[in-house]
């Protein structure tokens, strides 16, 4: 029996050298030749999820699983793991709601409550063998689909699915292929999505590195369906990993036959080529990157005729984005049945989340639509580092809405995070702590939008900029209570009268946190305050004479040298020279730094 | 089809776009970016209006929507009031010396004195009629450049445009007066190019950029085109009609 040794290489992981791992494990099995009888194989595999850990090293079938695995421990992993069958404890990964060490990755919290349809062979495969992704049954269904099924056999398995696109709207996937399929001028095209630009989202990149062939796969699928013979794979320039990898999947696809004429000899054609996007955030929306794919500025327009009739080059196209692509692969081997049995009434199947921020075990995970919040956030995501108090957890990229702590028992799924006033988007779930502060939050995004919106229409650029300047006057202090319901007149009108998805979405930000947070505004403005003590303008911090055991670690900390104090007495902070930055209060382990209460201007 | 708009009864053929509709019934929509002679782009906002379509309420804009079902809009609700009322809050904010946006905003009874102060030189609303018409009618020599708040509409790195044949389509169309377009001693100037202007050879006023008429001639394929200005072309063919029916 053969035993193989998966090395991640999934960003996370490569930017922590698990490529040096990886080199070091080929170099030194080779120079063993560990055990005659069992074979051992090394695999560069994508991201597995768990970032914080990494780099990750599984040996299979012993089910072992090393965490932030260096190089250096290479030596110690084959002579006693390899060749001695004994277990390196100090590499295994601590599970922090168990309170203890746990051998295989599967036993941890983290990846328990996980269900992985999306990313089912991220991980288990080297994403440059397309024969990694047939062992796993890979372009099965895509014989299914072209020997077994008509094209409007697929529609309907689809449709019934419930399967909705995970790219932020939740548009009914089987609804759309069936609307373009029913038009009835050709030639029609098909389009991948994936110019993931959320910050803090990485779903779509770890999918297009980790198993390109689920997408290739997916996007013949569709092809077949809507009988289109021309494909294109949008990936952002950025993503130099996600790029390589395509290119080789689609190659490789290619050479076995399931890309190109004639496809595993059915008789129907279709290739794909990918487009590399510049940049621009909003090439996300499905108009302006077919804008950008016909090589024209990437501005959106109006969906009132729908890209399904007149999409790219004014021909119908489909667009789903990548995580939508990967799981109609599995949809058409398993059944309809199978998937819409997952998740909740109206959204079916799991969702892929890049949990980030202030949580102990950031990485990807893939859970059942209708999962709870505390769960994601407590039990996958392990709390919050630092064991500090959680404020609130933004969902959907920088147009989703900030949720609270008392709405953090509903269920995750497209209409619940609607009606509170955030959205699903791509899956982007940042966990911000107590040192966050919501004004703070709000502004942020708007600059990100503000800088990011195409400028097309009247409501968004020139909505989104004024905004800005109203959050960042309330940041500098210089905020009144007028301001906030002219911020909130300002949103319902960019809402309502932006031309695409970026605009009418960007007020999301700043209404959810007009909602649940309304508190912190009014101390910006009444007590020219900032509770969180982030905005620098309205902070100061002060030293707890009765907590300081005057240790002197924010002394050391403090970038300004604005901290003072001597063995034995408790320290002080120097108003004048502090630049607000908070190391003080985040380094501090007896909680005796904290934000100054009370008015200060 | 019938639609109907604030109450009132109107003929509408499927596919035609709202604004165009209302129009032609005399009802008011106000509009910046809107010109009959181009497809609608749909970025002012200001013809934004309500619409009930099969029990569903919805914000379009009505240049750019097409009528699909028998639907009913409203130009003027309190919602849409409120929405130009803010758009024009934002123009004025972005163009506060502008008189096309000043008289606007006096018409929707926003206050001169708001919040947010902006450039008093600027005039250009950023509605991108200027490149489209340069895209259809001239050679595309401008387009907008960079994006969000930042955009603006310029010829490659602010250089005078090589492609650019001074015809002034693009001011010409300009709702607000923005781009300058100069003529002194028979020297047109737009977009920091100087164009030497071609004399009418009837009435002797320079009326047109050589490189416009090098660019016409071209596209209409004619060799022998007769140099007049506008008023003696109107001129020459009134005569030329009023030779043809005296003789008749």
């Amino acid at each position: 029996m053969n035993r193989t040794v998966y090395v991640c290489c999934g960003t996370g992981c490569l930017a922590n050298n698990s490529l040096d791992v990886y080199r070091e494990l080929k170099r030194l099995i080779e120079e063993h030749e560990v055990d005659a009888d069992v074979k051992t194989i090394v695999k560069a595999t994508g991201c597995n999820g768990l970032c914080e850990k990494g780099p990750l090293v599984k040996i299979e079938p012993d089910n072992i699983c090393y965490s932030k695995v260096k190089a250096s421990d290479v030596k110690e992993i084959v002579e006693k793991t390899l060749i001695n069958g004994q277990i390196v404890n100090r590499l295994l990964i601590f599970d922090t709601a168990q309170g203890k060490k746990v051998i295989s990755h599967k036993d941890t919290d983290f990846y328990k409550s996980q269900q992985k349809i999306a990313l089912r062979n991220i991980g288990e495969i080297d994403p440059a063998n397309i024969d990694d992704y047939i062992e796993r049954g890979g372009y099965e269904a895509l014989s299914k689909v072209l020997f077994q099924m008509t094209p409007e056999g697929v529609i309907s398995e689809i449709e019934k699915s419930g399967l909705r696109g995970r790219g932020g709207g939740g548009f009914p996937t089987g609804r759309k292929w069936r609307q373009c399929c029913n038009v009835n001028y050709f030639p029609k095209y098909v389009i991948c999505n994936g110019d993931e630009g959320d910050p803090g989202a990485f779903m779509d990149r770890s999918i297009l590195e980790g198993d390109p062939n689920t997408v290739i796969e997916g996007m013949i699928i569709c092809a077949y369906s809507i009988k289109s013979h021309r494909g294109f794979i949008y990936i952002r320039d950025e993503y130099s990993l996600a790029l390589k990898n395509m290119d080789c999947a689609l190659r490789q696809a290619r050479e076995r036959g399931y890309l190109g004429k004639n496809i595993m000899n059915s008789g129907f054609d279709f290739d794909i080529e990918i487009v590399r996007g510049g940049g621009a955030f909003v090439c996300g929306e499905s108009t302006a990157l077919m804008q950008s794919i016909e090589g024209n500025v990437g501005e959106p327009r109006a969906k009132y005729i729908h890209s399904v009739e007149k999409g790219l080059w004014g021909q119908p196209t489909v667009l789903n984005n990548v995580e939508t692509w990967a799981n109609v692969p599995e949809i058409i081997m398993k059944g309809s049945d199978w998937f819409s049995s997952i998740g909740t009434e109206n959204s079916k199947g799991t969702k892929v989340f890049s949990l980030v921020g202030k949580v102990k075990n950031t990485g990807l995970v893939e859970i059942p639509m209708g999962t709870t919040l505390r769960e994601l956030v407590f039990k996958i995501g392990g709390g919050i580092i630092g064991d500090k108090k959680f404020k609130a957890v933004q969902s959907g990229g920088p147009s989703g809405g900030c949720i609270p702590e008392s709405l953090m028992d509903l269920p995750v799924d497209f209409d619940t995070l609607k009606n509170i006033g955030s959205m699903m988007g791509s899956g982007g779930m940042i966990v911000m702590d107590e040192r966050t502060c919501m004004v703070d939050v709000a502004r942020y995004y708007l600059n990100f939008l503000s800088e990011e919106s195409c400028g097309k229409c009247v409501a968004c650029r020139e909505g989104i900029k004024r905004m800005l300047e109203i959050l960042t006057d309330i940041c500098n202090g210089k905020g009144s209570e007028e301001d906030l319901d002219l911020l909130e007149s300002l949103c319902h009108t960019v809402e309502e009268a932006s031309l695409c998805g970026l605009g009418k979405t960007a007020p999301n930000p700043v209404l959810t946190t007009l909602k649940y947070f309304k508190d912190e505004y009014y101390a910006h403005i009444r007590d020219k305050r900032c509770p969180a003590g982030v905005c620098p303008e309205l902070t100061e911090y002060e030293i707890d004479e009765k907590l300081c055991i005057s240790c002197g670690l924010c002394a050391k900390n403090c970038p300004a040298s604005a901290i003072w104090g001597e063995k034995g007495k408790p320290y002080y902070i120097n108003t004048e020279s502090c630049v607000k930055c908070g190391n003080c209060l985040d380094s501090c382990k007896f909680n005796a730094v904290g934000v100054k209460k009370g008015a200060r201007l | 089809m019938k639609i109907t708009i604030d109450g009132i009864f109107c003929e509408a053929e499927k596919g035609e776009m709202l604004l165009q509709i209302a129009r032609r019934n005399n009802i008011y929509i106000p509009t910046l970016c809107h010109s009959d002679a181009l497809p609608g782009l749909g970025t002012c906002r200001l013809c934004v209006v309500e619409i009930l379509d099969r029990g569903r309420k919805g914000v379009v804009a009505s240049c750019i929507y097409p009528v699909k079902n028998e639907i009913e809009v409203f130009t003027h609700s309190d919602k849409i009031k409120s929405i130009r009322r803010n758009l024009l809050m934002l123009l004025y904010a972005r163009t506060p010396q502008d008189e096309t946006i000043d008289s606007l905003r006096k018409e929707y009874h926003v206050p001169d004195n708001i919040r947010f102060s902006g450039d008093k030189d600027e005039h250009c609303i950023l509605c991108g009629l200027c490149v489209r018409a340069c895209q259809e009618l001239g050679t595309s020599a401008i387009s907008t450049v960079n994006r969000g708040i930042t955009k603006k509409v310029s010829t490659p790195y602010d250089e005078p445009s090589t492609q650019c044949i001074g015809c002034g389509s693009c001011a010409y169309l300009c709702p607000t007066n923005a781009i300058k377009i100069e003529e002194i001693n028979g020297v047109r100037t737009i977009w920091n190019k100087e164009f030497r202007l071609v004399r009418c050879t009837r009435c002797g006023k320079p009326f047109a950029t050589k490189e416009q008429l090098e660019y016409n001639r071209k596209k209409l394929g004619e060799d022998h085109v007769e140099l007049l200005c506008e008023s003696c072309k109107k001129a020459v063919t009134g005569e030329k009609l009023r030779d043809i029916y005296e003789r008749v």
